[in-house]
């Protein structure tokens, strides 16, 4: 019996998911377990297996394609089967699918990420239109000007076959720019050129080296090619847009300060000693330190908080957001309620969330809501660092590696462990003082942690 | 009230029959013998002197401009000159009793009556008064330069001086001349000695001289009015409707107390009988006499009566007497003045319609030989004193034009020097609260007015907490903005009046004075005839006196009835007056729908075209409201337009409600209603609705934020604030209800691809009416700009919007098509 597999819905406020890749191709044989394709949110990526064995018989979706969950996407059976009730109404047809064009004319697609968004690049560069044959309205000329894009690969969508500024928009996102300085050169090139300046632009000085043409990456791409082209991910995008937003909206400014880490160094020890006889998780000196986080936090309420404004919202419990580097970028999930969670609690919480995000399996839901954000650098041997802030919260905690460190006591100089953090917070939102009271409150609890945990 | 006057049908279809009473025709018949008793011979000699400078000063301007030379002096004058020769007895009489506070009004053909209005005003006046005339008038600069230029002689003769001066350098368009050259021949006056302005339209003065009549009667002011018309201007609407206007029955039958009673007012005919070369009677008229048309008018027969032009004393006889029933409260009076002139309508003129012998006989009865010889006749002089008033009226030219063709004398406006100096005098920009500070006449206090009352009651934003729109009933709409406005103005500035069509009684077909009858009274709020063109005419002349008047044009369409009143007359006399004349006038022009091709036209575009005039159209309670205080505020002419769709409509916009205080919106102020990055729409009236519409269609749709920009007022227009939205979103559509071809919106789209050209991601496109007849009602939806238009016109011409398939053409093909067959 044929089987259709549908689109996840990957948490509650996922609308539609994009098919990042297909694992399989129609007609092929597949068995319970084998991936069938993998797909993205623009949180997280996930990947689906096939639940049964049988035969592709049908791929309603290409790669790229944005599909609305719970819609069929492939179609599972013995060959031969029929599987024509199993259509979604907005699939692209196997024809379309072929030639790679997508079939769409969807009503809901908003023009304004029409007037701006880019059109993926095709797969072989457009002849370039030799300047003076094609109109092109003032503004979209200008705006080519400012941005060195080249006006002769822009694809026409106004009226009259105008060139209009969204045209330009798009043909700057693709990239086909060119400085001032190799304009001119430029222009008497029939083939387009990769830019080795700034944001991709076509210098003087690529015009006489060896000739490396943009094309597919994947296909003929020639021996003299220096780098590869390599289409960026919408986690990518998310994170490149939020982090810029961060910093180009928000007064963000960093404290740094170390305290003795013995204490819990100590504690780790024993944990990891006892773990098993204790049943405890494995306890990170992460763990420690969100743990830490979580009960000093309430005491700081503006550092607690997100900045919207006009209106400061403070939180009373922490939702602490945890930095987890993956393969496909930065993530963040959330520990819900941390300050009324216990330390074992936070471990085995922490663990399971950052798995989720290698495996890319994590629930977009639980990557929203948080208060504040740890991020953690110091696996790496960092000793200091200006981490950025995660609208619309008020600060984030780095922390970095351990160093041994000499001090001074009673006459006698002895080492020490030290760990430092770095807190970079909104100074719209938080003055400097309070910010580094709350960091000496952290830096107390953390140095008699034992206390801490007894509280 | 005309309810108290009861139409009854018994009375009315009674038999009987009309009777006239017998119109005098040139009656007078006294001897300057008889009349020694009235005149001394210092009188009789002046009216020769009046008349012999007049005859001196038409010969010179016709001798300069057939012979280029007058008196050995050459000169060189491309003006026009349309002289009076022959027609000075007529002139001379009529001036002899009137002073200062006395009105006249002229026409093309009107040097003689400026100069003999002038030296009967200079004759009564004390040397005081006359030299704080001159020392005022333009800061002295003409006064300067007859005194510096003077040959002896006193007070009263250095005002001769001046007056013949200032008429001359006007004449010549010198900067020197009464109006800086800005008038000229056709339009030279000076209002200090009661001489108001002349017109190049013929019958221009017939129904501005009824404002002024009005505007003396009305604010009890001394004097009479008369206009002086040709008798050829018989045949134009607007002189018939001036005569209407001021005849009504009313003024003796429903004005009250001490403003009952006839207007002070004589339209005098100098009948020549001519009308350029067509002869009136006999041939372009029907009226035999032309005094006989008064007959016609009202049973006092507009007290009509034909007198001998060419004799100056029965011309003084005639105004004496008038002048007794006008005073009586017993006007308007027709006079049919004969005359005669021997020039030509103007020196291109061959006389191809006349005869030698007809000319000569005429001559051969020349006031200044005939009247020359009775005073010689009669023992009053001699003839050598009479040669000696000719030599010394050849003189006082000769010496005038010297100075007046000097140019280091008499310059001309130095435009190079200067080159804003006309186009500061296009508006006179004056904030005035009243144009005259006394107490207002009004029946009752503001605050006991019933709608008064009721409009402070209203809800004074049209969206309650929910967002949902207030009732009709209880919303402050737009029409209560105007009466606000209006009613606070009546309690402020005394002279203001309204007036036009079912304006009291019915508050105006749209009822936005309903209420106004109880609280102002008969003479500052009044319904007129059926009469558009004296509707604004007399409103010019009331405005030219000084006062301040509404007057409304119940549907635009009707605009063309007044086409002269608006374009020539309400619009160019600030500026033809070189700032003389304020002109505080507001015309309140509704633009309708519903009623077909004649009742729905947005006529915007057309005066907007013409200089000098403010045109405004608010779209809500709010700017209606702030724009009408600034019209009342101000001192220039303003087309107030207004929308029959919106009369009802609710404050969507200024979220505090429509202020119960006096505030103004400064005119030309165009007003962002909804902010947007993606398009910016600029309308013009009341599709600013619909332009709100179709921007939510590009929201929801298309995911396209768009700017509108309401115009608010069309001219002046300060396009800063559409330039910087255009800039940001690089797209512009314009929309109005006036048909698409030559609609203003075309001169705006213009002005902006000029001044935003490189910002410009697409052309400024128009989306307005089609240019067709307007259809009735029920199919207007395929006439009037509707949203889906907007939508279609961005995608066809601007940014193509993924997924739209437009319903309407814009199409560059359908453009040319059309613009092809002219539709």
């Amino acid at each position: 019996m044929a089987t259709p597999v549908i689109m996840p819905r990957q948490g509650q406020s996922v609308e539609s998911c994009i098919i990042s890749q297909w694992f399989v191709k129609k007609g092929d044989k597949v068995k319970e377990g084998d991936l069938l394709f993998s797909y993205e949110t623009d949180k997280a990526a996930f990947e689906e297996e096939a639940k049964s064995e049988g035969t592709v018989l049908e791929i309603f979706f290409k790669e790229g394609d944005d599909v609305p969950v719970l819609t069929n996407v492939c179609v599972l059976g013995e060959e031969g089967e029929d599987y024509a009730e199993f259509v979604p109404e907005d699939a692209a047809t196997p024809e379309n699918n072929v030639t790679g064009e997508k079939a769409d004319g969807k009503a809901d697609e908003k023009a304004e990420e029409y007037a701006a968004v880019v059109t993926p690049p095709a797969g072989e560069p457009e002849k370039p239109v030799p300047e003076g044959k094609r109109f092109i309205s003032p503004r979209a000329r200008n705006l080519a000007e400012k941005t060195g894009v080249d006006i002769r690969h822009a694809k026409s969508t106004g009226p009259n076959n105008r060139i209009i500024e969204r045209d330009i928009r798009n043909l700057h996102q693709q990239g086909a720019m060119v400085t001032q300085g190799a304009k001119g050169a430029y222009k008497s090139l029939d083939t387009p050129l990769a830019g080795s300046g700034l944001g991709g632009r076509v210098t003087t000085q690529d015009l006489t080296l060896p000739v490396a043409v943009v094309g597919n990456a994947e296909e003929e791409q020639p021996v003299t090619a220096v780098y590869q082209d390599v289409k960026v991910s919408n986690i990518r995008k998310v994170i490149a847009r939020s982090m810029h937003e961060s910093l180009s909206e928000m007064a963000q400014l960093t404290l740094n300060a170390s305290f003795d880490a013995t204490d819990i160094l100590n504690l780790r020890r024993q944990f990891k000693k006892n773990a098993d006889k204790m049943d405890l998780s494995n306890i990170t000196l992460n763990d420690i330190l969100i743990y830490a986080v979580s009960r000093v936090l309430p005491m700081h309420k503006a550092i607690n908080a997100h900045f919207l404004g006009d209106t400061m919202r403070y939180f009373t419990n922490v939702n602490m957001g945890v930095a987890v580097d993956t393969d496909r970028g930065l993530m963040v999930p959330t520990i819900m309620n941390a300050n009324l969670k216990s330390l074992n609690e936070i471990s085995i919480e922490a663990k399971e969330l950052a798995r989720e995000c290698q495996k890319g399996t994590i629930n977009p839901d639980k990557l929203k809501d948080g208060t504040f954000t740890i991020t953690n650098l110091g696996a790496l041997g960092i000793e200091s660092f200006t981490p950025v802030i995660n609208p619309p919260q008020t600060a984030i905690l780095g922390v970095n590696t351990i160093e041994q460190k000499f001090r001074e006591r009673e006459g006698i100089i002895e080492a020490y462990s030290s760990m430092s953090l770095s807190l970079t917070f909104d100074h719209r939102a938080v003055d400097g003082a309070p910010a580094a009271r709350f960091l000496k409150d952290l830096r107390e609890a953390l140095e008699s942690f034992t206390i801490l945990l007894a509280k | 009230m005309p309810r108290s006057q009861f139409v009854d049908p018994f009375e009315i279809r009674k038999k009987g029959k009309i009777t006239f009473q017998d119109i005098p025709v040139n009656q007078y018949d006294r001897s300057i013998q008889e009349e020694k008793a009235s005149f001394t011979t210092e009188d009789f000699l002046r009216i020769f002197r009046d008349m012999a400078i007049i005859r001196e000063f038409e010969s010179m301007m016709n001798l300069i401009k057939t012979t280029g030379e007058y008196n050995g002096i050459p000169y060189h004058h491309p003006g026009p000159a349309h002289l009076s020769i022959g027609q000075e007895a007529a002139a001379v009489g009529q001036a002899y009793l009137l002073d200062k506070e006395d009105f006249i009004f002229g026409s093309h053909r009107s040097h003689g009556e400026i100069l003999a209005k002038g030296l009967s005003a200079i004759q009564k006046l004390p040397e005081e008064e006359l030299m704080k005339i001159m020392k005022n008038f333009r800061e002295g600069r003409i006064l300067k330069i007859v005194e510096e230029n003077r040959t002896g002689g006193n007070v009263k003769d250095l005002a001769i001086d001046f007056l013949i001066y200032g008429a001359m350098a006007e004449i010549f368009a010198r900067e020197t001349g009464f109006q800086a050259g800005l008038g000229g021949s056709m339009h030279a006056f000076f209002t200090p000695f009661g001489i108001y302005p002349n017109n190049a339209i013929v019958g221009g003065s017939g129904d501005i001289s009824v404002g002024a009549a009005l505007y003396k009667k009305i604010n009890r002011k001394k004097g009479i009015v008369i206009a002086n018309i040709g008798d050829a201007s018989m045949g134009c609407g607007p002189v018939w409707e001036g005569i209407c206007l001021a005849a009504m029955d009313q003024y003796k039958k429903l004005w009250e107390g001490e403003y009952r009673g006839g207007l002070p007012l004589i339209i005098n005919f100098f009948n020549n009988h001519y009308g350029m070369g067509g002869q009136t009677s006999g041939e372009t008229m029907g009226y035999d006499m032309l005094a006989r048309v008064g007959a016609g008018v009202n049973p006092e027969q507009m007290h009509a009566e034909r007198i001998d032009g060419f004799n100056p004393l029965a011309v003084i006889d005639a105004i004496r007497r008038k002048k007794k029933i006008l005073e009586e409260k017993n006007g308007p009076v027709l006079l049919d003045t004969i005359t005669y002139r021997f020039s030509g309508h103007s020196p291109s003129d061959a006389s191809s319609y006349r005869t030698k012998e007809e000319v000569d006989a005429w001559m051969a009865v020349d006031p200044l030989l005939t009247y020359r010889k009775q005073l010689i006749d009669s023992d009053v002089t001699t003839d050598s004193a009479l040669e000696d008033i000719l030599a010394d009226a050849r003189e006082l030219v000769t010496k005038t034009l010297k100075l007046s063709i000097d140019d280091s004398v008499s310059p001309r406006m130095n435009l190079s020097a200067d080159p804003q100096a006309i186009s500061r005098l296009m508006f006179s920009n004056q904030k005035v609260e009243k144009m005259e500070d006394r107490e207002c006449d009004v029946l009752m206090k503001k605050e006991e007015n019933l709608q008064w009352q009721r409009v402070q009651k209203k809800v004074r934003f049209g969206l309650d907490e929910n967002g949902k729109p207030v009732s009709k009933n209880r919303v402050y709409q737009f029409r209560d903005g105007v009466f606000e406005a209006m009613i606070d103005k009546f309690y402020t500035d005394p002279t203001l009046i309204a007036y036009g069509e079912e304006n009291r009684d019915w508050g105006g077909a749209f009822a936005v004075y309903r209420g106004l009858t109880e609280a102002i009274p008969y003479h500052r709020l009044f319904n007129s005839p059926i009469s558009e063109g004296a509707i604004v005419g007399s409103a010019v002349g009331y405005g030219m006196c000084g006062g301040r008047a509404v007057v409304e044009l119940m549907y635009a369409d009707f605009l063309g009835r007044a086409g002269d009143e608006v374009f020539n007359q309400l619009s160019k006399w600030q500026a033809m007056s070189a700032g003389q004349i304020k002109m505080p006038i507001i015309v309140r022009i509704s633009v309708g729908s519903k009623y077909g091709a004649q009742h729905s036209q947005d006529w915007t575009s057309i005066v907007a075209h013409i200089p000098g005039l403010k045109v405004v159209f608010p779209a809500t309670p709010y700017d209606a409201k702030g724009l009408m205080n600034s019209a009342l505020m101000g001192t220039d002419p303003v087309i107030f337009f207004e929308s029959q769709r919106l009369y009802d409509i609710g404050e969507m916009f200024h979220k505090e409600g429509v202020p119960k205080d006096y505030y103004e919106i400064p005119i030309g102020e165009p007003d962002i209603k909804k902010q947007g990055k993606d398009i910016t729409i600029l309308t013009i009236g009341a599709t600013l609705y619909r332009a709100l519409d179709s921007a939510k269609i590009l929201e929801e749709k298309y995911g396209l934020s768009a700017e509108i920009i309401d115009a608010r007022s069309i001219v002046p227009f300060n396009y800063e604030k559409v330039l910087e939205s255009v800039k940001k979103t690089g797209r512009i559509l314009l929309t109005s209800d006036a048909c698409d071809r030559g609609s203003h919106l075309k001169d705006m789209a213009q002005t902006i691809s000029e001044l935003a050209f490189d910002y410009l991601d697409a052309p400024p496109v128009v989306v307005g009416s089609k240019n067709w007849i307007t259809p009735a009602h029920e199919l207007e939806d395929f006439f009037f700009p509707q949203p889906e238009w907007i939508i279609d016109a961005i995608h066809e011409k601007i940014l193509p919007l993924p997924g739209h398939i437009a319903k309407s053409n814009y199409t560059a093909q359908e453009m040319i098509r059309t613009n092809k067959l002219g539709v």
